[in-house]
Parts: C-alpha cells; sequence; structure tokens
C-alpha cells in the first residue's frame, strides 16, 4: 500500500512536471467569454498539440504584464487585448512582432492569413480573436413603436425615457455624430475625420449634452458589460447601448424582451498578443498555440457559445455549412454576428489609432462634461 | 564619601555604571532583533514602494536621453515660431537612430503624455523618414503630417528636456510649465482634475459624515444592551463585512433605481406619483448610500470598543449630580468617547478616499473619482508616472488631514480597541 501510493505520488509529480513544461498561459477576460473560447478553440487546439492551455482571468490593461516584466518573471504566454493595449504594449516592447503570413497559417482556400482577416491589424503584434459590436437595444415592452435607426436612439420625441450609454467617450462621440447626420463613409472614415478637429468633438459633446439634460431623455452611464441589459429588463431605462454578445444573451439565452438595432453600429475588435519573453517563447509552443488558436476552424469553433463574430472571412462559410450553429441547436448564428450583411450597412469600425492619440485628451474633455451635466 | 559611591564596583570589578550600560544595550540590541523582521518588512514593502514611486513621478531622463541632439540644439530656440533646420536635422538624426533600436515607439509613448496626437504622427514619421534626402529636414518633416508644422508639437518636446521634473504634478491639478517657465491652467474644457480632487474629497467627507450618525447610536447600543442581544446586534454588523463589495453594490442598484424596489414600494403606498419616481441612484445620493452602508463597520467597531469601556456609572453620577440626561450625555459620555470617532473618522474617511470601484458602478455621470483616474493611467495609458505623481498627492492629502487632526485632537488620544 505504502509503495503504492509513493508510485502514484511519483506517478503525479511526474505527469505534473511534464504538463507544465507544455502548459501555455492564456490571460482574458472571464466569464462566458472565456469559456467561449476554451471550449472553441482553446481544447481543441491544446488536444491537438498536447499540450495544456490555461486559461487565467484578468480586467483588462497592460499593467500587469508590464509589472511581470519589470520584476523580471514573466508568466503569461498569451493574452486577449483590446487593439488600444496591442499599440500601446508594441511599442513599448513588451509583445512578440509577428510576420503575419509566415506565422499564420492561410485560409482553406489558399487565401493568405492577412487577406483573410476582416481588417488590417492595428500594430504588428496583433493578431485578430473576434469582433463584437457596441449597437444598441431596446426594450419591447416599454417603447411604443421600433426604433429602427441610430437617429431614433437620440429622439425623445419620439421614444421618451432615460438612455443608458458607455460611462468614456469611446464610442459614444462616434455614435452621436452618425446620429447628427455624419455618414460614417467607409469603415467610418468621415466619423474619424470630423473627430479629429475640435469642431466635430463639440459637436458630438454637445450632441451627448443635449440628450442627457433632455427632461424627456437623460442618461445613466454604466461601467460593466452586465449592466445595459439589466438596466434594460429592469425598466430603468428604455434604450441602451452596449456588446451585442451581452444583448444576445439576454435575448435568446434567457429570453429577455430586448431587440437590437444595428443602424450606426461600431464595430470593435479583441486581439491576442504573444508575451515577449514568456514562458514558452523560446520553445516557440505559445506561437504554435496561438496560430492554430486563430486558424479558419478553431476561430468559428467559440461562435457556438457566443454572438461574436470570428475575425477570418473564411470562418464565415463554416458556421453558415454547419447552422443552426448555436450550441442550443436551435439559433442561427450567422444573422447574429455583428459582421453579418445585413448588420453593417450602417457601420463605423473603432479606430485603435485615433483612441492611441487623443484618448487621454478626449477622456478628459468628456469628464468635464459629464461634471456640467 | 562621595567618591566611594561614585565607584561603586560589581563583583567582578568593573564599574555598576558600566556594567548597568553594558546589559542596557544588549537588552536594545535583543528588543531591536526582536522588531527587525517587522521593521524589514515595513521597509521593503511600504517605504521602499513609496520612494519608488517619488522617484517614478519625477523622473524624466527616457526622454532625455532619446533625444540629446535635439535638446542640445533646442537650448537656443525661444520657443515661439517653429524652431530652424538644425533642431529639425538633430531630431531627425535622433529619431533614426531610435528607430533602428526600435524604441521610437516608446517615444511616442512618452511625448503623447505630454501632447495628444504625437502617436500617429511618430508612426508615420518612421514609415516615411526610410525615404528621406539628405539636407532640409524641416521640408520633409513638415511635410509628413501638419502637426509636424504646429508649433504646439514643438513646444511639447522641449518640455520634456529637463531630466527632473515637476510636469506631473502640475497636471494633477490642471497646470502645466509653459516654455517660458511660467505656470498656467490647461484650457477650461480639460481641467478635470481639479474638479475630480474637490469630488472626492467632498464624497470621502459627506460619507464620514454619514457614517459617524449613523454608526454612534448604533455603537452605543452594542455598548449596552446585554451580552446575549449585543452579540446578535454585532453579527447583523459584521454580517455586511463578509459580503462581496460587488453583491453589496449591485444590491444597492436594485433596490435604489428608479424602477427600483424603494420607489416601487414608495409607488405603491402613493407616497409618489408613478411619473415622478424620485432619482435615488446614478447620481451622488447612490454613492452616499452604498458607500455609507460598505464603510459603516469600520465606524462602528473603534466607537464600540471605546464605549465598551465606559462605566454606565459614570453617566448616572452625572445625573445624580443635577445634570439632565442631555447635559449629562454631552458633558460626561461624549468627551469620553472622543477616541473612538477620531479612530473610526479617521479610518472611514481614508477608506474613502480611495474608493472607486462602487462610485463607477453606481454614481452616473458623478461616478469618476481621483482613485478612478489613478488606475486609468495605471492601466490603460500606462502613464506610471502620472499615477504615482497622484498616488502621492493622495497620500499628502492623507497626512495633510492627519497632521490637522494631530493639532485639534491629539493622536495620543486615538483609540481603535
Amino acid at each position: 500500500m505504502k509503495t503504492l501510493s509513493k508510485l502514484l505520488l511519483a506517478i503525479s509529480f511526474a505527469i505534473s512536471v511534464t504538463t507544465s513544461a507544455f502548459a501555455v498561459t492564456a490571460v482574458s477576460w472571464g466569464g462566458a467569454y472565456t469559456e467561449s473560447q476554451k471550449l472553441g478553440y482553446g481544447d481543441p487546439t491544446g488536444k491537438a498539440l498536447g499540450i495544456t492551455i490555461n486559461w487565467v482571468d484578468y480586467s483588462g490593461g497592460l499593467s500587469e504584464i508590464k509589472a511581470q516584466k519589470e520584476a523580471g518573471k514573466i508568466t503569461w504566454d498569451i493574452i486577449d487585448v483590446f487593439a488600444m493595449d496591442t499599440i500601446n504594449g508594441c511599442d513599448e516592447g513588451l509583445f512578440v512582432e509577428f510576420d503575419f503570413d509566415k506565422d499564420f497559417p492561410p485560409a482553406p482556400d489558399g487565401t493568405p492569413a492577412s487577406k483573410d482577416f476582416f481588417t488590417a491589424m492595428p500594430s504588428k503584434c496583433a493578431v485578430g480573436n473576434i469582433l463584437y459590436s457596441w449597437n444598441y437595444a431596446y426594450n419591447k415592452n416599454n417603447v411604443k413603436g421600433t426604433p429602427k435607426t441610430i437617429k431614433d436612439f437620440f429622439n425623445t420625441k419620439k421614444f421618451p425615457g432615460k438612455r443608458a450609454i458607455y460611462k468614456g467617450a469611446l464610442t459614444n462621440l462616434e455614435i452621436a455624430l452618425a446620429a447628427d447626420g455624419i455618414k460614417p463613409g467607409k469603415g467610418g472614415a468621415k466619423i474619424y475625420k470630423a473627430l479629429n478637429t475640435e469642431k466635430g468633438v463639440d459637436r458630438a459633446m454637445n450632441k451627448i449634452k443635449e440628450l442627457c439634460t433632455d427632461p424627456k431623455g437623460g442618461c445613466v452611464f454604466w461601467s460593466a458589460g452586465a449592466q445595459p441589459p439589466e438596466l434594460l429588463v429592469s425598466g430603468e431605462v428604455v434604450m441602451a447601448t452596449g456588446w451585442n454578445g451581452r444583448f444576445f444573451n439576454a435575448e435568446i439565452g434567457e429570453g429577455a424582451p430586448i431587440v437590437q438595432v444595428w443602424d450606426g453600429q461600431g464595430l470593435d475588435y479583441e486581439y491576442f498578443v504573444q508575451v515577449k519573453g514568456g514562458p514558452n517563447d523560446a520553445n516557440g509552443m505559445a506561437k504554435k498555440a496561438l496560430a492554430m488558436m486563430t486558424s479558419t476552424e478553431m476561430l468559428a469553433g467559440s461562435a457556438k457559445y457566443i454572438a461574436y463574430a470570428p475575425w477570418r472571412k473564411s470562418s464565415i462559410a463554416i458556421m453558415e455549412a454547419g447552422e443552426p450553429w448555436y450550441k442550443d441547436g436551435k439559433t442561427n448564428m450567422v444573422p447574429q454576428m455583428p459582421t453579418a450583411p445585413q448588420n453593417t450597412k450602417n457601420y463605423f469600425l473603432v479606430d485603435p489609432i485615433f483612441w492611441a492619440d487623443n484618448g487621454t485628451e478626449l477622456g478628459e474633455k468628456w469628464e468635464a462634461m459629464k461634471a456640467g451635466l | 564619601m562621595s567618591s566611594e559611591t561614585q565607584k561603586i564596583l560589581t563583583t567582578d570589578g568593573i564599574p555598576l555604571e558600566v556594567s548597568l550600560k553594558k546589559a542596557e544595550r544588549r537588552n536594545k540590541i535583543k528588543a531591536f532583533l526582536l522588531v527587525a523582521p517587522l521593521l524589514l518588512f515595513l521597509i521593503i514593502t511600504y517605504v521602499f514602494p513609496i520612494g519608488d514611486m517619488l522617484m517614478r513621478s519625477v523622473d524624466d531622463k527616457m526622454v532625455t536621453e532619446m533625444l540629446p541632439k535635439t535638446f542640445k540644439a533646442m537650448e537656443k530656440w525661444d520657443g515661439k515660431e517653429l524652431p530652424e533646420e538644425e533642431v529639425f536635422e538633430a531630431f531627425y538624426l535622433d529619431f533614426r537612430q531610435l528607430v533602428d533600436e526600435k524604441r521610437e515607439g516608446k517615444l511616442s509613448t512618452q511625448l503623447n503624455y505630454t501632447k495628444n496626437g504625437f502617436k500617429s504622427i511618430i508612426k508615420k514619421l518612421r514609415r516615411k523618414s526610410k525615404n528621406f534626402e539628405e539636407g532640409n529636414y524641416k521640408e520633409q518633416i513638415m511635410a509628413v503630417h501638419k502637426r509636424w508644422a504646429d508649433v504646439e508639437y514643438w513646444k511639447a518636446i522641449k518640455r520634456r528636456a529637463p531630466a527632473y521634473t515637476s510636469q506631473k504634478y502640475l497636471k494633477g491639478m490642471d497646470m502645466f510649465k509653459n516654455e517660458n517657465g511660467e505656470i498656467v491652467s490647461v484650457s477650461e474644457d480639460r481641467r478635470i482634475h481639479r474638479i475630480l480632487w474637490l469630488r472626492t474629497l467632498e464624497i470621502a467627507f459627506f460619507v464620514t459624515l454619514f457614517c459617524f450618525l449613523m454608526a454612534y447610536p448604533i455603537a452605543h447600543l452594542l455598548a449596552t444592551l446585554p451580552m446575549k442581544y449585543s452579540n446578535l446586534l454585532m453579527i447583523c454588523v459584521l454580517l455586511p463585512f463578509w459580503t462581496s463589495l460587488l453583491v453589496r453594490t449591485a444590491s444597492w442598484m436594485i433596490l435604489l433605481q428608479q424602477q427600483g424596489v424603494v420607489n416601487d414600494f414608495f409607488v405603491g403606498i402613493g407616497l409618489v406619483a408613478d411619473d415622478a419616481r424620485p432619482e435615488m441612484m446614478y447620481n451622488k445620493t447612490g454613492t452616499y448610500v452604498a458607500m455609507t452602508q460598505i464603510l459603516l463597520p469600520f465606524m462602528v467597531l473603534p466607537l464600540y470598543s471605546v464605549m465598551k469601556t465606559i462605566s454606565p456609572s459614570l453617566m448616572r453620577a452625572g445625573k445624580s449630580l443635577g445634570g439632565t440626561p442631555i447635559v449629562a450625555f454631552w458633558k460626561v459620555y461624549f468627551p469620553l468617547t472622543i477616541p473612538g470617532i477620531g479612530a473610526g473618522c479617521l479610518l472611514c474617511f481614508i477608506l474613502a478616499i480611495g474608493y472607486y470601484i462602487t462610485p463607477a458602478l453606481v454614481g452616473g455621470a458623478s461616478g469618476t473619482l481621483i482613485s478612478n483616474q489613478i488606475a486609468f493611467h495605471m492601466k490603460s495609458t500606462l502613464d506610471w508616472s502620472f499615477a504615482s505623481a497622484m498616488g502621492l498627492m493622495l497620500l499628502a492629502g492623507v497626512l495633510a488631514i492627519y497632521w490637522v487632526y494631530n493639532k485639534l485632537v491629539g493622536i495620543d488620544n486615538i483609540k481603535l480597541g
């Protein structure tokens, strides 16, 4: 008995040593999102490569990885980050720069990776993972009529009631201009052109201010992604901007009486970056895992669990062939994708370079505007 | 006689005085060794990080080293019109060097802190500068982007010349030192930090006040009730302590929002009309309610521990000497609780001044406090030196309050238990 237990101990130790040697640590936002990543492509990739991919939660930002680097002990391999963080982290030298078409596999039809992805990457260190949308939704029990456009979100005469908007300036300025009559143009180029001038920024701020001080309107500022559907369902607000995956979960997953509107939506992205000097950087395992996780088939996998669109155009074909793609076995996922043709009639791509450039200053102006409400 | 007393010797012939001093010194060393681990711990976890923060907030050597030629050429520049060709040339040479070392990204981040808009124009300059022809760099750089032809951006570069700087502290007060060395305020629509400092102080002050007003009767009740009731009450006070902060915050949101439980109740009993529900959430009221509830135990516990030591007979004596209950309370009981009040108020205030998750969730438009700003610069912009500067300003504020308290009440009077 004693020898047996010793043997078991030795075996478990040996296993733990071998697995930890090839355990890639991926860091992401947690909750349903990480679950979709783990089930959609994390576990299949790990199985195919014979390694373990451990998922660790964090709350965004680069402070932790910067601290790890400064302390000289990096424990993370792959991080799921916002566009702005890929730019800042790449500039700081925290992440590995990719040779995109060499490091990432082409689409099944042979299209090189750089052509298969929805747009170009904001920095050399980024590889796209999902696209999500900042769209808006309303509670159909509390709104008379059907809001259809982004202008309706600001139309308090026709649709009176409070609105919930994001607490920061990000995307609020864009939708304000879209609602104020600026046609976004290709990928929102015209909106950002306007926001590059002081006049444009003032125009956007005034539009928001008007909505928030309107006695028939008014604003609730949300800070956590779970808030917008909650605020809609409780009747606290009649319309809310938010992330489409959260609205989808409330609508399809929980049967809440909310309807999404895609006009004037802002497409935003999540990226993976690989940490320079991470535990599996030198042995190439991190890059190998990352390349597989962002391949056509793997990216499509995550959309089984959450309504965020895979970055690769070729992934959509796999989903279409497999409809109903959602895990409940009866919901078609392609129309729920922020990139679906009927959802991208009037949209803008959130411009990470614009926000990396002007984020601090616009944030200050935004706070000053809010303080005057 | 006197000479003999001076020379009292111990049994082994050493003067008593020396022997005593020796023993005392040994004791002192022992005592020091006993606290040494703790002292070391404090130095490592407290003094060292704060010192590091201080250094970070004033150290600006990085940019100084990145653009040595530029700053040298800029010494002669008066900072009014666009600089001359030699500054552009020096900048170009420094910049090429940085591109070769792949450090131009760091420069763009640093300059972007001083003036927004540098990130993209430096990226653009990196792309275009590969094909620059020799000579006339001013024209070539200015052609890359119109911002390179804007004197404001060159002034911003010049401001980064000194190796040590107070700019981050000034920025925390919405001010900056312009190229003539004068300290001026930033434009009006960007003066956000002063608003945030005042808002933070205001919220911390009122939360402390509300905590005090609510905790005093509770603590008194706890201290005077018989043990079996007071234990139960104590558990009620401590229960929120064991609940997650986010859960407590979320429950307040459900209770107090306009379509929430409390408002539904008010409408149900006819206190308010259905279309005129009071707003108790997503504004300062929400912040006050949620934070007061969260910080209440920190006020109750010090008050309780002090009140517990006050003998009930003192109040009885006060009354029997002719005081009304109010006079007896005011003249006898209240002064005895001041150490507890001091401890509780300081504790609540210092905790409240650093809060940011709760206000961000329940505070609506007024939900941004100075700590949110610190977190933003720590996590998003990675401007750790600015975050450090604001952190130290916050620390200085707390120390100032501590000092005022010491002057007014005396710190020896504080009692936590």
